[in-house]
């Protein structure tokens, strides 16, 4: 059925598909045999696949023409997937410029229990940011590169959302 | 039973005692922060009285909030369920003032056991063995350097009014001692509201082991021992009851410990007293709580006693109604406590939406949960979202039965412990019972490897789903998605019917 390049987590893979059945799968990764048959067209689809005689359940969903969320034993993965004749990853691509970039966002949402450092301040890669607190525990932020603290978004006891931003550092 | 109760907790534990009133027809009232008002107790209870508010201190923390509550909605009692207020000893005493019935110990057995250091005292008067360290708290880091050497290195440094696992930290050397002593203080004060620290040793590689206890005015009963080695920094995460480091002889000496321990401490209600277990087999106190633990579910499926009904039989009849030949302890039960964390950053907190949650069920299944479809896991609160327990005739089977819950279990949209529980469970250590408290530490590379297999699937199935072509443009997401406009609507609705 074709050739697929799929990006998880960071990682490629070069995925094989054939069609065995009406709603049957055969996918080689790594010359590794995953025998996959959804089997309820759902919103979320079930999927069951086989794999050195072991079965496992998953669920599945694609909300845009090449991600795909994949669920499986309660561990969320996301996926591109690019047919490998279509070229590159133009997601992923997007998300590692972010990171480069230098604003800090918040991993999780929660609340600012205490800036530790000031504006215009040097710090190096691992420098402690700031504490984040969320679900009782405290979340020690670490400057990710070396540089100096462009600006700061949030105050002590701030409330921050998923992705806001805390800190720029350039 | 006639009586009218207020749980003052939320989550899971809500609903497990909620479930207990309504089989003995106790009328219950659940209180809830703003955004617990669409939570599974709240809808459960028989009466809802919300606590205006968000973060834990201007709610489930508020004594003044909480008894208002009581008053208001003319409750005999309180049950604290776990954490929040459940030890808290002015909040025994204001209800006490308001005579409203506190579902756990008496004021009593609270001053001789209060804090840690004065529990120590009291076992250690009752002949408990006890680990090395000291009885008053530390006057100043000369005497700490004193005492570390006394009883020799790695030493940990403890709040006095501590709890949860949380203000300790080890020292290996004098250095050490210096830098830390300062610290804890300082975070002891911090979260605690008191600056008293005291020093014990640090045992290598101990078991943690507990013994489950049901006590009224001093008669304490043992309903067996729960085996908590599993743990991430002081956090149990995965219980058994019993335990396989303990043989008869053993679990003799705990439950005569535990008697005498509570007994001397005329100790009343549902109690737990922790022992370390060393190399050796020798046992020493750790501490004792004063609460129904999180764990409390493998005791009741291993004994076939509803504790939370106990709980309240002694609270409000003033009686055990079981006695210690009538407990029997049969089987094998586990339980895994699947926290909102990920596993891949760290364990660090995962709140958000569960778009989908499917329970696992089959013959020894249980799982004590407040999650639902779209429910949204606040960040403000524990991160523990649902109990995952098995029993089996004997040990294999409850792990068998636990893996197979753990492969049924579905809960999407957030990152859980789920993944590191299957590893643990398939672990050659864990499964020959050769484990100790520093085990899970070691452990994490392997649930890596876990985590590697699970990506590779997750890579063959999205290849599986772009080649199927299916309508994939789902439903699902509008549907979960909150609106506000809908979710204020929904609130006046429920304001109003109420």
């Amino acid at each position: 059925m074709g050739n697929y390049r799929v990006q998880v987590n960071g990682k490629t893979y070069e995925a094989r598909v054939e069609q065995t059945g009406k709603r049957k799968f055969k996918v080689s990764i790594n010359n590794e045999i995953f025998e996959c048959h959804s089997f309820r067209s759902d919103e979320i689809i079930s999927w069951s696949l086989h794999r050195n005689e072991k079965t496992l359940h998953a669920r599945a969903r694609s909300l845009h023409f090449d991600r795909v969320d994949v669920w499986l034993a309660g561990t969320p993965f996301q996926a591109f997937v690019h047919s490998s004749t279509s070229g590159h990853f133009r997601l992923s691509e997007g998300t590692r410029q972010r990171a480069s970039s230098g604003e800090i966002r918040a991993a999780m949402p929660g609340r600012i229990t205490s800036v530790l450092v000031k504006l215009h301040e040097q710090v190096d890669a691992g420098t402690p940011l700031l504490i984040l607190e969320s679900m009782k525990m405290q979340n020690e932020i670490v400057s990710p590169k070396s540089g100096r603290v462009k600006s700061i978004r949030v105050i002590d006891g701030a409330t921050v959302r998923k992705d806001s931003i805390l800190i720029e550092i350039v | 039973m006639k009586v009218k109760l207020l749980i003052a907790n939320r989550g899971e534990i809500a609903l497990r005692i909620i479930r207990t009133c309504r089989k003995l027809g106790i009328r219950t009232v659940a209180v809830y922060s703003d955004v617990d008002q669409e939570s599974l107790p709240v809808a459960y209870a028989d009466q809802r009285y919300p606590l205006h508010g968000i973060t834990p201190s201007e709610t489930y923390l508020s004594i003044p909030k909480i008894v208002q509550a009581a008053l208001d909605t003319g409750c005999d009692g309180v049950h604290p369920g776990y954490g929040f207020l459940s030890e808290d000893s002015d909040f025994v005493e204001a209800c006490r003032e308001k005579n409203l019935v506190f579902v756990g110990p008496n004021p009593k057995a609270i001053t001789k056991i209060g804090n840690k250091l004065a529990a120590r005292k009291t076992m250690h008067e009752a002949g408990v063995p006890l680990i090395p360290g000291t009885d008053e708290p530390l006057k100043n880091e000369y005497e700490a350097l004193e005492i570390a050497k006394s009883v020799g290195y790695p030493v940990i440094l403890k709040a006095v009014y501590g709890g949860g696992g949380r203000g300790m930290r080890i020292a290996k050397s004098d250095d050490e001692v210096r830098r830390f002593y300062r610290v804890t203080k300082l975070e002891a004060a911090s979260s605690f509201g008191r600056d008293l620290i005291y020093m014990e040793k640090r045992l290598t590689n101990p078991r943690h082991v507990e013994i489950q206890a049901l006590a009224n005015s001093g008669n304490v009963i043992s309903l067996g021992e729960r085996e908590c080695s599993i743990q991430r920094r002081y956090q149990k995460l995965v219980e058994e009851a019993p335990s396989v480091a303990v043989n008869d002889e053993l679990r003799g000496r705990l439950n005569d410990a535990t008697k005498n321990g509570l007994g001397a401490a005329e100790y009343t209600n549902a109690g737990t007293v922790e022992f370390l277990i060393d190399q050796e087999n020798k046992f020493y106190f750790l501490e004792v709580n004063k609460r129904l633990q999180v764990e409390h579910v493998v005791t009741e499926l291993t004994t076939g006693i509803d504790i939370v009904e106990e709980q309240l039989r002694i609270a409000f009849e003033s009686e055990l109604n079981l006695s210690q030949n009538e407990v029997h302890v049969t089987g094998w039960a586990i339980n895994g406590r699947i926290n909102a964390e990920d596993p891949r950053k760290d364990f660090s907190p995962s709140p958000g939406t569960v778009i989908h949650f499917h329970a696992p069920s089959g013959p020894g299944i249980r799982v004590d949960s407040a999650l639902y479809s779209g429910y949204i896991i606040p960040e403000y609160y524990d991160s523990l979202i649902a109990k995952l327990s098995a029993w089996g005739r004997d040990r294999t089977e409850a792990i068998r039965r636990l893996q197979n819950a753990l492969e049924e279990v579905e809960i999407i949209g957030v990152p859980t412990t789920i993944p590191l529980y299957r590893a643990l469970l398939r672990d050659q250590a864990f499964i020959n019972g050769q484990f100790d408290t520093t085990y899970l530490n070691t452990f994490v590379k392997d649930m890596n490897t876990e985590l590697l297999e699970l990506e590779l699937c997750a890579a063959a199935i999205a290849a599986a789903m772009r080649a199927t072509n299916l309508p994939f443009r789902n439903r699902l997401q509008q549907r979960f998605q909150r609106s506000y406009w809908k979710a204020s609507a929904r609130a006046t609705t429920q304001r109003r019917s109420m």
